[in-house]
């Protein structure tokens, strides 16, 4: 039988076995930078275990593993760090059911809404914000603008401190405002909804695209509708919680829904954006094959190598959207967490402004600090978040729901494969059949 | 069920082999020796088997009777879970695409491994090209999902040769209304080409004489593979129609690398049974709800029960003689 | 062989009809197509990420190997495809070891016991994974064995049980008896029979098990990813799903990720062109059983 025995596919497959064996070997001895944080110093202040969001490789992380080696040298105190990634939204909830979860953790508020404090799985942290951040002599709760906790959804026991945020963001429409069709089509910041059709409208008529999309992704793409029923006067939260779905039924959402169909049937989005995955229309966007992408602000560090030189960022909410949203990403203990006290004790050292700074200067995001300036471009989002007030992204809809009455609605609506009306319709019927199995 | 197949094929094939039929078993000190020794060979593997496989399976069948999040206490639900499924649309959603991965991929799957058997069976170098074609089964799915990410973007080769060959419009064969065609058409790419080498062994072992017989009785090339080669390797179809079952209802990284991105989950419409599991146990930003779960993986283990009873039925053929 | 020689009789039979032809010429073509795509998986992993989202077709004109150095360092390949290796071969020792002496006592010895015993190992072949998954995961925390690599391979040898004992049981039907008698008339007892007098015989079905389990350990992909998150931990499959997310989130590097793909695939290469009629015969042959 055997057709491929000879010298050739042999020599083939001893070949790629010493690569791989050469490559394992030379990574396995170059690795363990994991654990370094851990290293030196014989205090002996305990320790405690984190998982993050962050892989090892991202700013974010870096700034973190900087830190994490500092506050072991100064206190003693050994964190057991993973770079978990997105991931950890997913195994957070495992791990605390077999009993393997980490001291603390960080995600979106969201996510560690959804997944822990909604049903009491996450500590109340008030105790940190009582806690003095190191070298700065300032109180947690002085540094930290308490909108960011008040705007936060309430777990069982009532409370809002079951994060502290070290990242603030918001969303909203980017776009290059040295795009020479861009500023030829919108002199000024659009006014009303109309305005802003005329605007891509305009962008149409130069054959370049108004929207770039990820067509894959509902959260980005619902920050349209969400922009647009904070405009209606409808709290998304209130719409996704109603049991009987009736909420569907106020014209105000019919309308937001129509408006985005504007986008959608009027040919303002790229073409390809259906058919791709991210981040390929971002990619597009950031060469300056679309004029605007709503997205949060995270998006400009994720495209800082791609843009020109040139590129000079615009920032804008969908028009009659009166408030920016806002989403917090920060740290969090599981309901289990062992050794709270060095956690918390590390929650306060992170804040201190040298340390936190690096949130802005090398991860290019805003902190909840003030008095960090957040990076240049970002400079005009930041001044947002000055609000007095602050409204979740979706207005806090979390969990289940999401996925399962949401995600796919929405995409089929974006995709221009159902109307408004029908979309409205199928989602109140989700909706109702979904709290039903919920009970 | 599927036992039944291994048992009486192996039976047949024992005798169409021509191997020694057993010998008396007279020889007592072997006896002896076979008894002892049968308890403590097979020991081992039973006792793992049933640790790691048999228990799970029972512990599943009873959490699929709890409400449980696996933190707090579990709630009793009876069979309520199941009812919740049921009113479920996605888990109906779920349900209906693994149907149409089972029926429509295997019916695909099947078509082309016949016609690729009888059409290899006349090619020069049949063997290389049956490696060639075997090889993706071997792969994990997820290069595929990669791979099919670059080559089938709108602006990727596929394309692009397209675009060049005249067809200004090539489809967006990566929109979510074509990701369910995406994973069906790599799943029956790389299944047929096993289920091709199974055929061409089974028909490699039908002797040639029967064939040189019906075309002395005047038999065409049809009529041949219509009495000569298809009830001559019936078996080996039936065991692999139940070998699909059991594979194309497990399917998951296909999907899991074809639809999700950056930490999200493939839109619900492309789910099969199997990620319905895995996001109802493992979900982003939510509770886990393990009762739920493993009810949803216990209908897709009733699934394969009946699927295989039915297929057994609707294949068994008296095992032919000769 | 015989089936070559039967070929060669049909050929000289009957000349290729016209249909026959172009069918041929048809599997030739899907044939290409499915070298081509792996010569071109393997090349683009060699080439730059932006120069391949615009010339997808182009050849490494310089090679980048930093792709390979960058999955390995940042990726954390070189630590996944070790334990990938080391699962993989552990369980599929482990299953062969544990399944032979069954299997051929279940070949042996036929009566009520040992036929319920056979059956309730192939109704095994009939439970899809997504069944355990969640007692395992909750099991495998509860004795600290998540997120490690005994627990990986521990769960792959209970999954692979059936099967193995399945295939095996096969292999060892089909050796003579006359062998076994011959050494228990020179006094070897049964241990002895097994080991110094059966298993040569067997060799070939216990490296073909052994591959087999090897393959499905290397490719696996639900329970690798349910059971295993930390970094040093996981095996090919995971590092390859997080490197995909991850790579997502900084700017796509499409180079590096198809070198990524390409560790996942070229032991599979290597293997199948080292060993792969043994392979497709195990994976044919042995289920027509």
């Amino acid at each position: 039988m055997g057709s491929s025995t000879g010298r050739g596919p042999r020599l083939l497959a001893i070949t790629t076995a010493a690569v791989l064996a050469v490559g394992v070997s030379a990574c396995s001895s170059s690795k363990s930078s994991s654990s370094s944080g851990s290293s030196g110093s014989g205090k002996s202040g305990g320790s405690f275990s984190y998982w993050s969001m962050w892989r090892q490789d991202e700013p974010q992380a870096k700034v973190i593993q900087a830190a994490i080696t500092q506050f072991t040298a100064d206190t003693g105190i050994k964190v057991n760090v993973e770079w978990t990634g997105r991931d950890v939204a997913k195994k957070i909830g495992p791990a605390m059911a077999a009993g393997k979860a980490p001291d603390m953790w960080d995600e979106g508020a969201d996510v560690i809404y959804g997944a822990a404090a909604q049903n009491g799985n996450a500590k109340d942290l008030s105790a940190v914000l009582g806690m003095t951040i190191p070298t700065d002599n300032e109180k947690v709760s002085d540094a930290i603008p308490s909108k960011y906790f008040d705007s936060l959804p309430k777990d069982p026991d009532g409370g809002q401190h079951w994060v502290v945020p070290y990242e603030a963001s918001t969303a909203g429409v980017f776009y290059n405002s040295a795009d020479p069709t861009v500023s030829a089509a919108m002199t000024s910041q659009p006014a009303t909804w109309d305005d802003f059709i005329k605007v891509c409208d305009a962008l149409k008529a130069k054959s370049e695209p108004c929207l770039a999309s990820e067509g894959e992704d509902s959260w980005t793409n619902g920050l349209w509708f969400d922009y647009l029923l904070n405009a209606g006067g409808v709290n998304f939260n209130d719409l996704a919680t109603d049991k009987t779905g009736a909420g569907w039924d106020n014209p105000a959402v019919l309308k937001a829904a129509q408006q985005v169909e504007q986008l959608v049937k009027g040919g303002y989005i790229i073409p390809t954006y259906t058919a791709t995955k991210y981040p390929a229309q971002q990619t597009n966007w950031a060469g300056g094959k679309a004029g605007f992408l709503m997205n949060g602000n995270w998006v400009t560090a994720e495209v800082a190598k791609q843009i020109p030189a040139t590129w000079k960022y615009g920032f804008m909410l969908p028009p009659g959207a009166t408030q920016p949203d806002s989403m917090v990403f920060g740290f969090a203990l599981t309901k289990n967490a062992k050794n709270v006290s060095q956690a918390e004790q590390f929650m306060a050292y992170f804040l201190q402004k040298k340390t936190l700074s690096g949130i802005s200067t090398e991860a290019g995001n805003i902190t909840p600090r003030t008095d960090i300036p957040a990076p240049a471009e970002l400079a005009d989002v930041q001044k947002t978040l000055n609000a007095p007030k602050l409204r979740l992204t979706f207005d806090g809809v979390a969990g289940d729901w999401t996925t399962k009455v949401w995600n796919q609605n929405y995409l089929d609506f974006w995709h221009g494969k159902i109307d408004a009306a029908t979309f409205v319709s199928k989602m109140k019927s989700a909706q109702v059949s979904f709290w039903k199995s919920q009970s | 069920m599927s036992t039944a197949t291994i048992q009486d094929s192996s039976r047949t094939r024992r005798a169409r082999g021509g191997s020694a039929s057993r010998p008396p078993v007279g020889a007592a000190p072997l006896e002896r020796s076979r008894r002892r020794m049968f308890w403590a060979f097979t020991t081992p593997a039973v006792l793992i088997y049933v640790v790691l496989f048999l228990v799970p399976v029972g512990y599943a069948a009873w959490t699929s009777l709890y409400k449980w999040d696996g933190i707090g206490p579990k709630k009793w639900r009876g069979l309520k879970n199941y009812q919740t499924l049921w009113q479920d649309p996605i888990f109906r959603h779920s349900l209906t695409n693994t149907l149409k991965i089972l029926l429509v991929g295997g019916l695909l799957t099947f078509a082309f491994a016949f016609a690729l058997m009888l059409i290899l069976r006349e090619m020069n170098r049949k063997l290389f090209a049956r490696s060639v074609l075997f090889f993706p089964c071997l792969v994990n799915a997820m290069v595929f999902g990669i791979a099919a990410g670059v080559l089938f973007s709108p602006t990727g080769p596929v394309n692009k040769t397209l675009e060049a060959l005249g067809w200004s419009h090539p489809p967006q064969w990566l929109a979510t209304e074509h990701l369910q065609t995406m994973i069906l058409g790599t799943l029956v790419w790389t299944a047929t080409g096993y289920y091709t080498a199974i055929l061409m062994a089974a028909v490699d072992q039908i002797p040639e004489y029967l064939y040189e017989a019906a075309e002395l009785d005047g038999a065409n090339a049809f009529q041949r593979f219509r009495h000569v080669t298809l009830p001559m390797c019936w078996d080996v179809i039936s065991v692999c129609a139940v070998l699909w079952t059991v594979s194309s209802v497990k399917i998951f990284e296909l999907i899991l690398m074809y639809g999700g991105s950056s930490g999200s989950q493939p839109p619900s419409d492309s789910w099969n049974t199997a990620m319905y599991v895995y996001i109802e146990a493992f979900p982003t930003a939510s509770t886990p709800q393990l009762g739920l779960a493993t009810a949803a993986a216990l209908v897709s283990l009733f699934l394969v029960v009946v699927f295989t009873v039915v297929l057994r039925r609707l294949l068994r053929r008296d095992p032919v003689e000769y | 062989m015989t089936s070559r020689t039967m070929t060669a009789a049909r050929r000289k039979r009957k000349p290729a009809s016209l249909p026959m032809r172009i069918a041929t010429g048809v599997v030739w073509v899907v044939v290409a197509a499915d070298i081509a795509l792996i010569g071109w998986i393997l090349l683009t992993s060699l080439r730059d990420g932006t120069d391949i989202l615009n010339h997808p077709f182009g050849a490494p004109t310089h090679p980048k190997f930093a792709n390979y150095s960058k999955v390995f360092s940042d990726g954390g390949f070189g630590r996944a495809a070790l334990n990938s290796v080391l699962v993989a071969v552990l369980s599929s020792v482990l299953a062969v070891v544990v399944a032979a002496p069954c299997a051929y006592a279940l070949a042996r010895r036929r009566n009520r016991v040992s036929g319920a015993m056979s059956m309730t190992f192939a109704m095994g072949l009939g439970v899809p994974g997504q069944v355990m998954v969640v007692p395992l995961f909750i099991g495998m925390a509860k004795v600290n064995l998540d997120d490690s690599q005994p627990g990986l391979i521990l769960v792959y040898l209970g999954l692979a049980m059936p099967f193995t004992v399945y295939l095996l049981t096969g292999f060892f039907s089909g050796i003579p008896q006359v062998l076994e008698e011959a050494a228990v008339l020179d006094g070897a007892g049964a241990l002895r029979t097994f080991t110094r007098v059966i298993l040569p015989v067997a060799r070939g079905g216990l490296v073909t098990a052994f591959l087999l389990q090897f393959i499905s350990a290397w490719n696996e992909t639900l329970f690798a990813i349910v059971l295993t998150h930390s970094q040093d931990k996981v095996t090919l499959p995971v590092a390859l799903s997080n490197f995909v997310q991850e790579a997502q989130l900084n700017g796509l590097d499409w180079g590096a990720m198809f070198a990524g793909v390409c560790v996942v695939l070229a032991p599979m290469i290597a293997l199948f062109s080292w060993l792969g009629s043994r392979i497709i015969q195990g994976m044919t042959v042995g289920i027509g059983k």
